[in-house]
């Protein structure tokens, strides 16, 4: 088994003495263990299911058939000018959507005349979920591109700047009392105290609306769209084509985790003291 | 640096109410004091009875509702950067290392980059944490952290320094050692101190003058000068002290010794 494999040998010095290194690679490995184990598990299960053929393949498609209809919209094209245009619309919309959260977080966060003209009003916005917002955004931008942008935006933002204005709020008052007695300016204190102690929140909030921009992409393609991941989900529908249903929603899955992955990352290198 | 003494600071009639859920609370009840320039105070008192609020109100954290204080004539109406602070929990920024915290304090010299980030090592090393510069506070002891919070404040030169139970975090051993540096950079600068502790024999073994506060809401109810040399200690610095140090802690602990099972 991979898990006895980890441990050196036992009895020997090396037992008693395992280098960092080796504990680390060790300690990585049994990270990475879980997944695998969990996934082999589903996918044997499910295998299992598709093998013993009770299951209609238009209700529950096997992994294989799955596997081949990847296979089929990769070979004709689609499922790579899909990507990119469902990956283009997330990143452009959670671009202009973390800006304006960021930059508006930092002022109602700071400036309490914004504070009390802004907080009630978005504070209502939030709980209107990204999907009721599509026929509104196609009466103002169209079937186009620019109502993708703004259902996507529009979620990304508020979630960014509910967290931003939080951190900002939350900045102890000792790094304020610090940084006022060692004679720094306003906007010194604004730019390397403020938004880095608040940075922490702004990272979970950039996280949060990465996740946001995945769900409300979807949400945005499922109605007047003429491609992307979203679009081809609508259309497997009326071929009734579940294999492919199947696949574009664990490509969904992998893609947005891989994703979540990569900003945390990122963030934890970026806020590197908040490791503690 | 001027002739003149510098870092006067006087406290007149000085009363600080808070608004609690019952109505205002007298967190220091009239008080008067003055910590003449370049002399280490230490202002000692039990938990809650306000000594901290008065110290904030030195530094301008804190608006008193009657009295006023003054630093060399000019009255104190804000954090300004001729009054140092530092605090138990080290107030360092976690995002700088060791030498960009200090020189986070040297930035508003207006210095060229190079000259800044000499004077910000030279301060470091002379708290001994020259090899430590490009370290993360996360990554250093707590006296390691104070020793930078020390270098942080000194470097800049503030003509008064408020200490607000520095070293209460940090181990015996360590403190001892802290003092001894503390006292070393201190007669070196000569900032005016005050020294906020609940530590009687830290006190005593510190300051030039000890002041004594009572319970909430505080009152200074005894004063002591001390002329000992320094460095001191219990026990080559006479009984007088030893004496001084058992009438504090008497004052300090009257109700409890009396609720006490002997």
């Amino acid at each position: 088994m991979a898990v006895t494999d980890l441990r050196p040998p036992s009895g020997g010095l090396r037992a008693r003495l395992p280098g960092a290194a080796a504990l680390r690679g060790a300690a990585s490995r049994a990270l990475l263990a879980g997944p695998v184990i969990s996934f082999a598990f589903v996918l044997a299960l499910w295998a299992a299911v598709g093998a013993a053929g009770f299951v209609p393949e238009t209700i529950f498609p096997a992994p294989w058939s799955v596997w081949s209809a990847t296979a089929e919209m990769w070979a004709n094209g689609t499922l790579q000018k899909d990507l990119s245009v469902s990956l283009s619309r997330a990143a452009i919309g959670f671009a202009i959507g973390a800006s304006l959260g960021v930059s508006l977080g930092l002022l109602t966060g700071r400036v309490a005349v914004i504070r009390m003209l802004l907080n009630p009003f978005l504070t209502v916005l939030r709980p209107i979920p990204a999907i009721a917002l599509v026929p509104v955004a196609i009466v103002w931008f169209g079937i186009g591109e620019g109502s993708k942008y703004f259902v996507i935006s529009y979620t990304v933002f508020l979630t960014v700047w509910f967290n931003t204005h939080h951190g900002m709020e939350y900045v102890p008052e000792t790094y304020l009392r610090a940084s006022r007695s060692l004679g720094a300016s306003k906007p010194r204190e604004f730019l390397t105290v403020i938004v880095p102690a608040a940075a922490p929140y702004i990272f979970a909030g950039l996280r949060l609306g990465v996740a946001l921009a995945f769900l409300s992409l979807v949400a945005a393609e499922l109605s007047g769209a003429s491609s992307g991941i979203g679009y081809r989900l609508q259309e497997a529908r009326q071929y009734i084509r579940t294999d492919r249903m199947f696949s574009l929603l664990i490509i969904l899955g992998l893609l947005g985790a891989v994703v979540d992955l990569a900003v945390h990352r990122i963030g934890k290198r970026l806020v590197h003291w908040e490791q503690s | 640096m001027t002739a003149q003494p510098e870092g006067h600071v006087r406290v007149e009639d000085v009363c600080i109410r808070f608004d609690g859920k019952q109505g205002p609370v007298t967190a220091l009840a009239p008080t008067s004091v003055e910590l003449r320039p370049g002399t280490f105070t230490a202002l000692i008192g039990p938990s809650g009875c306000g000594k901290s609020t008065l110290m904030n109100a030195i530094g301008g954290f804190v608006k008193p509702a009657s009295g006023r204080i003054t630093l060399d004539g000019a009255p104190i109406d804000g954090p300004s950067d001729k009054v140092g602070v530092i605090f138990q929990q080290y107030g360092l920024f976690p995002w700088f290392t060791a030498l960009g915290n200090v020189r986070f304090g040297l930035k508003r010299l207006g210095l060229p980059k190079r000259e800044e980030i000499d004077r910000a090592r030279a301060a470091l090393d002379e708290v001994g944490l020259g090899a430590h510069a490009g370290k993360y506070p996360q990554q250093l002891s707590g006296g390691m952290k104070q020793r930078v919070a020390i270098a942080r404040t000194f470097a800049f030169g503030p003509k008064v320094l408020l200490m607000d139970e520095p070293f209460g975090a940090l181990d015996a051993q360590t403190r001892l050692v802290m003092h001894e540096l503390l006292l070393g950079v201190w007669q070196k600068h000569r900032a005016t101190v005050l020294f906020v502790t609940h530590d009687v024999d830290e006190a005593l073994l510190l300051a030039d003058d000890v002041w004594v506060m009572s319970q909430a809401p505080g009152r200074l109810i005894r004063h002591c000068e001390l002329k000992q040399e320094r460095p001191r200690s219990f026990s080559r610095s006479g009984s007088d002290l030893l004496e001084i140090r058992d009438e504090i802690i008497g004052l300090l602990h009257p109700r409890s010794m009396l609720a006490e099972p002997a």
